[in-house]
């Protein structure tokens, strides 16, 4: 029997697998990831490759984790990858008992998995550190074969894994039908965007060519082939393997010109079997995939060995194929053909046996499968229990998209008239429904959900505008999500809790909009109600924030600053840990972006980290907390710290848009230093977590992909980059946009100095034009956003210049703007470009001079080896000097007081107002509590970074906090 | 060995299908370079009907691209990937025509296989190629977008607005209509999709330029649902099938 299932031999492939395996595991540098997608159509032969290369590169010491993904829409999440370790673990030795132990640490996190609110990015961190434990310092290969069927939660895993955020050396091997991709299926995107970057291939399996189809067809023959067949074979396979294969057989078998197509080939081979093997295939293709084999025995109710008997039947036929978790039908196209053999009820009472089968005893995907073959069996009666299981199994995984599918399926079970007379809380269903498909972005189908549930009653009109509100901001609808909030507080049936919400998620959407006079209205309003409510608390606070924002935006900052603080203590002294994490969040926000105290800010948001962390919120707020505390250390130069403080982040594992946030933090620094390497992996990280969707952070990829490309001199490159931004940004966003332009103009610029590379006079004209729209719209936008326009607008005007001319005087502009806003890298920028235009006008040589050394002491402090370099070309160039007239007195005196008390020289005054600059609070508001002015704080502070030998409010602070614990 | 599939031009064509634009400046590039190569292809060269359809198709696209620039549409992140995801369909096709794959879709068949002949006019072989572009591939191109986007088809959103706009560009775009006899361009096709499949019940003429959303929007639906998307795609295939042999037939040239 053997000979007849053994697959033919791997025929026309040979450097395809070569180039996967190197692909996968000896190109693959230590601590990186690759991956190759392979596409084709059905019977190509992806499954067989996959196979294929997963037994090399498992003999080439790789642990090797294969599973497949399910056609049934209703499957569990994550599905594939519990079956690869399932399989993986029976298949492992006994010898090897520390694998084993951590592939079963791994399976029980999974079964204990609890929906929490640190939600699926925690389930995903879990994941990588399992699979860190099974890989044991190994190469780890995840093969996925059936891709176009995978669930959403496997994909994102894959992407988090493939952008190396799991900090997994791994390499994911997957196969994808053609025919799907040409549907509007999701990974279409996905592989667009992927297959850009250099660790990922998308390789197309093409049908053999007219050679290696004969010698595939002559092999399975067992002797050449005479020319008629092999034109025959070539003619009706067209290259197809696995229909050569089956063509093949026949011609050897002497069933030649019976069957035309594979279509005939398997319905004659289902004909020729015997009664019970006939019925054991037809068990198989009603089962789900694979079928075990103690199932497969309840249902088709044979004894052992006519069973067996039975099996070995339908496996020599080659319709079925038997592995150690169960059987298969052998191809797709057996399933095709099988449909139409059965009669309806024959088809139903299979569905029955295998429900009943499954009742009584626990199997994989229990619910989900007990729910599919119940319904199928048409007994919606005990479908609906399993479908509401199947859901809430789901949800505990954190895979609302199929929560929403089973909970859909549960709704349509309770409309059966066989359910109707029973009691079934149909208004619950609705309601879990429109709650799943709402988390999972289905955002229509939530709408529509809660429209049924507001027909069959049972909600109150305010709770139902607020939801529906709450969904439709969700959507970004904001208009009607306005008009709901409205309504709820409209409403005569709402709580003062529930207006209290509204008001508050009212206040927030505003502020979204921009309407900053409306969004502080209402947030007043809802601060109000609020405050008659005990244990609201999250609306203090969000009403708090948008409160704090609009008064930012409408120039009242230090009211705005005041109440977001006020909000923090009442979180703090309620006491619940989300409200005073996300005060923190706020406060730092606030400070950082619209105030620009970028100091306090950094402070606020490294003590609101500490803070997060000691109440067990670390993943989640502890990580954003840290992404604006590098954000705002980035922008006052102090690199050296930004790096450590993202280290720190990262050592979280987020996910999502908190891992893209971070990642962009972290290789802003690395264009910074000029560290290439470093960037670009970042940036494909970045491009890997992207391609799952979220294009807000586009514009930011690209702007600095950009600015990485100039640093290597590859002006296409950033052209490119910034031409594709500038199709892809909103006109609004104008302080993201005026980034870009800048960096767009820049490329131009230097392409111009550099006398190589022709001006693109188009790109230049566009960009021009870009730049006055955003200069248009931002004049009429709130202050806070015009300061950032205008330090990248100073800049795009000196680089035009730079095209004709290049005026010097444009560029001191452009250094008054970033130092007045306190960013010492653009200002270094600028200088080092004010000096070489001064210089090429050969005026105010000394003025030259300073500007330089001032910028080359800003880039060295920075690190910024690239600007460094542009720096002393142009000093060598022009015989400046750039050392330093005055000696360096600071180290001295540092390595004096270190290891003593740093703060024994202060007085008890400015020990107090150090105490305060640790707290974050600004000059002002530090004079408000030890009621001094603002101007005397301001010489304390700097008598104090005098005397510690600091230059700025978070060493200071630093120093502060490092000997108040000691 | 049979002769390749684009004759004198193949390596070049094949050479630049292995490349997938991913932006809307890459693909303006791609479809200017693939306009040299089949203005070559013998026997018809200039006057190839591809060539007669990519040309136009071109022209549209560096529209929305300029558009893009000139802050024409609402959302742009939204219409910079339709226009990408769209463009990617056209040359998947051209792909799967390249390795004579059963797969490739036959409203687009139809206008390759004229490729070497007989000739067709000029407005209606670009006709046959806007029908297979706008009614098969553009609602699976808007369900990838919104997808992608984690949005929705929703009728009256800046997506919508910004998807109108692009049929406004076609209609500007297409030479010498006779407005007279007809308004639009898309209000042709679709009348006449109307008399060989009647898929609208009754809906018709309200929604006659907005056919690819509708359907986009039905897919929408049953996009987790592999075999209803299957029917939907084979019938959506079978509709711009037959709409672009009418185009293609005698009848055709009538347009011009």
């Amino acid at each position: 029997m053997a000979s007849d299932v053994d697959t033919a031999p791997l025929v026309g492939r040979a450097d395809l697998l070569k180039s996967v395996r190197s692909a996968l595991l000896d190109d693959v540098a230590q601590g990186h990831t690759a991956a190759v997608f392979l596409t084709g159509e059905s019977g190509v032969g992806k499954t067989r490759l996959l196979r294929e290369v997963g037994t090399h590169l498992r003999d080439a010491g790789a642990v090797v984790l294969t599973g497949t993904c399910l056609d049934i829409g209703d499957a569990s999440p994550l599905h594939p990858l519990l079956q690869a370790l399932r399989r993986f673990d029976a298949e492992l030795s006994t010898s090897h008992t520390r694998t084993s132990s951590a592939v079963r640490a791994l399976l029980r996190m999974f079964a204990e998995e609890t929906a929490g609110p640190d939600g699926a990015g925690a389930l995903l961190e879990r994941v990588s550190r399992g699979l860190h434990l099974i890989a044991e310092g190994r190469p780890l290969v995840l093969v996925l074969d059936d891709l176009q069927w995978v669930d959403r939660s496997t994909r994102q895993l894959l992407l988090y894994l493939l952008a190396g955020l799991g900090d997994l050396q791994l390499s994911v091997l997957a196969a994808v039908r053609a025919e799907s991709l040409q549907n509007a299926h999701p990974l279409r995107r996905v592989l667009t965007e992927l297959r850009r970057l250099r660790s990922v291939r998308v390789l197309d399996l093409a049908p053999l060519d007219r050679a290696a189809t004969e010698q595939l067809a002559a092999e399975v023959v067992g002797r050449p082939l005479t020319p008629e067949a092999a034109e025959q074979i070539w003619q009706r396979s067209g290259g197809n393997p696995f229909v050569i294969e089956e063509l093949a057989r026949d011609l050897r078998d002497g069933r030649d010109g019976l069957s035309d197509t594979l279509r005939e080939i398997f319905l004659a081979r289902v004909d020729a079997l015997p009664q019970p093997a006939h019925a054991v295939v037809h068990a198989v293709a009603a089962g789900v995939e694979p079928v075990e084999h103690w199932l497969l025995a309840r249902v088709v109710g044979l004894p052992e060995t006519e069973l067996i008997e039975a099996v070995r039947a339908g496996v020599a036929h080659r319709l079925l194929v038997g592995a150690d978790d169960g059987y298969r039908l052998r191809h797709r196209l057996v399933a095709e053909v099988l449909e139409n053999e059965l009669l309806p009820a024959e088809r139903a009472a299979l569905h029955r046996r295998y429900a009943e089968a499954l009742t009584s005893a626990e199997a994989e995907l229990h619910q989900a499968r007990l729910a599919h073959h119940w319904r199928l069996a048409g007994e919606p009666v005990r479908a609906l229990p399993a479908a509401v299981a199947a859901a809430q199994e789901a949800e505990r995984l954190h895979g609302y998209a199929e929560a929403h599918r089973h909970w859909s399926a549960a709704l349509q079970l309770a409309d059966s008239p066989a359910v109707g007379a029973r009691a079934v809380d149909r208004a619950d269903l609705l309601g879990r429904a429109a709650e799943a498909a709402h988390h999972c972005g289905e955002h229509a189908r939530a709408l529509t959900l809660l429209e049924e549930l507001a027909r069959a009653g049972g909600m109150s009109a305010c709770a139902l505008h607020i939801r529906r509100a709450r969904y439709l901001a969700a959507a970004g609808r904001s208009a009607l999500a306005e008009t709901e909030y409205r309504r709820a507080l409209e409403a005569d049936d709402c709580t003062p809790r529930e207006r209290a919400t509204a008001a508050a998620h009212l206040a927030e959407l505003l502020l979204h909009l921009g309407r900053y006079a409306d969004a502080g209205r209402r947030a007043r309003e809802a601060l109000e109600l609020a405050a008659a409510v005990d244990g609201s608390t999250s609306e203090v606070v969000l009403a708090s924030a948008a409160l704090g924002f609009s008064e930012a935006y409408l120039e009242d900052p230090d009211a705005g600053l005041a109440v977001v603080r006020r909000a923090l203590d009442i979180a703090e002294r309620a006491g619940r840990p989300e409200d005073v994490a996300c005060a923190y969040l706020h406060l730092a926000e606030l400070l950082t972006g619209p105030l620009n105290i970028l100091e306090e800010g950094v402070v606020v948001a490294r003590r609101g980290a500490e803070r997060v962390a000691e109440l067990g919120l670390g993943r989640t707020y502890e990580t954003r907390l840290l992404a604006i505390a590098t954000n705002g250390l980035f922008r006052v130069g102090q690199w050296a710290e930004a790096e450590k403080v993202v280290a720190a982040a990262l050592r979280h594992r987020p996910s999502g848009a908190d891992a893209v946030e971070l990642l962009l933090a972290r290789c802003r620094l690395s264009v910074g230093y000029g560290d290439i390497e470093a960037a670009d992996r970042d940036l494909d990280a970045v491009a890997t977590v992207l391609a799952g969707g979220g294009a807000r952070h586009v514009i930011p990829l690209l702007t600095l992909r950009a600015g990485l490309a100039m640093w290597q001199g590859r002006h296409d490159l950033a052209r490119q980059a910034v031409q594709r931004g500038l199709t892809e940004s909103r006109s609004d966003d104008v302080g993201i946009l005026a980034a870009l332009v800048w960096h767009g103009l820049r490329a131009e610029a230097e392409a111009h100095a550099s006398r190589t590379v022709a001006v693109d006079e188009t790109a230049v004209r566009r960009l021009r034009d870009v730049a006055e729209r955003v200069a248009r719209k931002s004049e009429k936008a709130a202050r806070p956003v015009r300061d950032v326009v205008d330090g990248f607008l100073a800049l795009c005007d000196a680089e035009v210049g730079r095209l004709d001319g290049n005026d010097p005087d444009l560029w001191a502009r452009s250094v008054a703007e970033w130092d007045r806003r306190n960013h010492p890298y653009p200002a270094a920028y600028s200088r080092l470009r004010q000096a070489e235009a001064l210089l090429a006008r050969r005026s105010r040589v000394a003025t030259a001079g300073k500007l330089l050394r001032e910028a080359y002491r800003t880039a060295q402090g920075l690190g910024a080896v690239p600007l460094t370099s542009e720096i002393r070309t142009l000093a060598t160039r022009a015989r400046v000097s750039l050392e330093e007239r005055e000696p360096a007195r600071g180290r001295d005196a540092a390595a004096e007081v270190a290891g003593a008390d740093e703060l024994a020289a202060l007085t008890a005054r400015e020990r107090e107002v150090l105490a305060a600059v640790a707290e974050g609070l600004t000059n002002r508001e530090i004079g408000q509590r030890l009621f001094i002015s603002e101007r005397t704080i301001g010489v304390h502070v700097s008598h104090i970074f005098d005397k510690l030998q600091v230059r700025t409010r978070v060493q200071a602070s630093a120093i502060y906090l490092r000997n108040r614990r000691g | 060995m049979t002769e390749p599939v684009w004759g004198p031009v193949h390596r070049d064509i094949v050479d630049l299908l292995a490349d997938h634009p991913a932006d809307v400046p890459a693909v303006v590039d791609h479809l200017t370079k693939l306009q040299d190569l089949l203005v070559r292809l013998p026997p018809l060269l200039d006057s190839c009907p591809l060539a007669d359809f990519n040309k136009l198709y071109l022209t549209i696209t560096t529209t929305v691209l300029d558009g893009l620039y000139d802050d024409r549409f609402v959302d742009p992140v939204f219409l910079s990937r339709l226009d990408v995801e769209f463009a990617a369909r056209y040359f998947d096709a051209l792909r799967l025509w390249t390795d004579s794959s059963p797969g490739t879709p036959k409203a687009w068949s139809c206008l390759f296989e004229r490729m070497r002949g007989p000739d067709a006019r000029p407005l209606p072989s670009a006709a046959a190629g806007v029908n297979a572009h706008i009614n098969f591939d553009l609602p699976f191109a808007l369900v990838t977008t919104f997808d992608h986007l984690e949005s929705e088809p929703v009728d009256g959103s800046d997506q919508h607005r910004d998807y109108l706009e692009i049929n406004n560009i076609f209609a500007e775009k297409i030479p010498g209509l006779r407005r007279g006899y007809l308004e639009r361009w898309q209000l042709l096709i679709d009348m006449l999709n109307g008399e060989i499949d009647d898929w609208y019940q009754g809906e018709l003429v309200e929604y006659t330029r907005d056919v690819a959303w509708r359907n986009a929007q039905k897919i929408w639906r049953c996009r987790h649902d592999p075999t209803a998307h299957e029917r939907e795609r084979s019938r959506l295939d079978s509709t711009a099938a037959a709409l672009g042999r009418l185009l293609l037939s005698p009848l055709g040239a009538f347009l011009q």
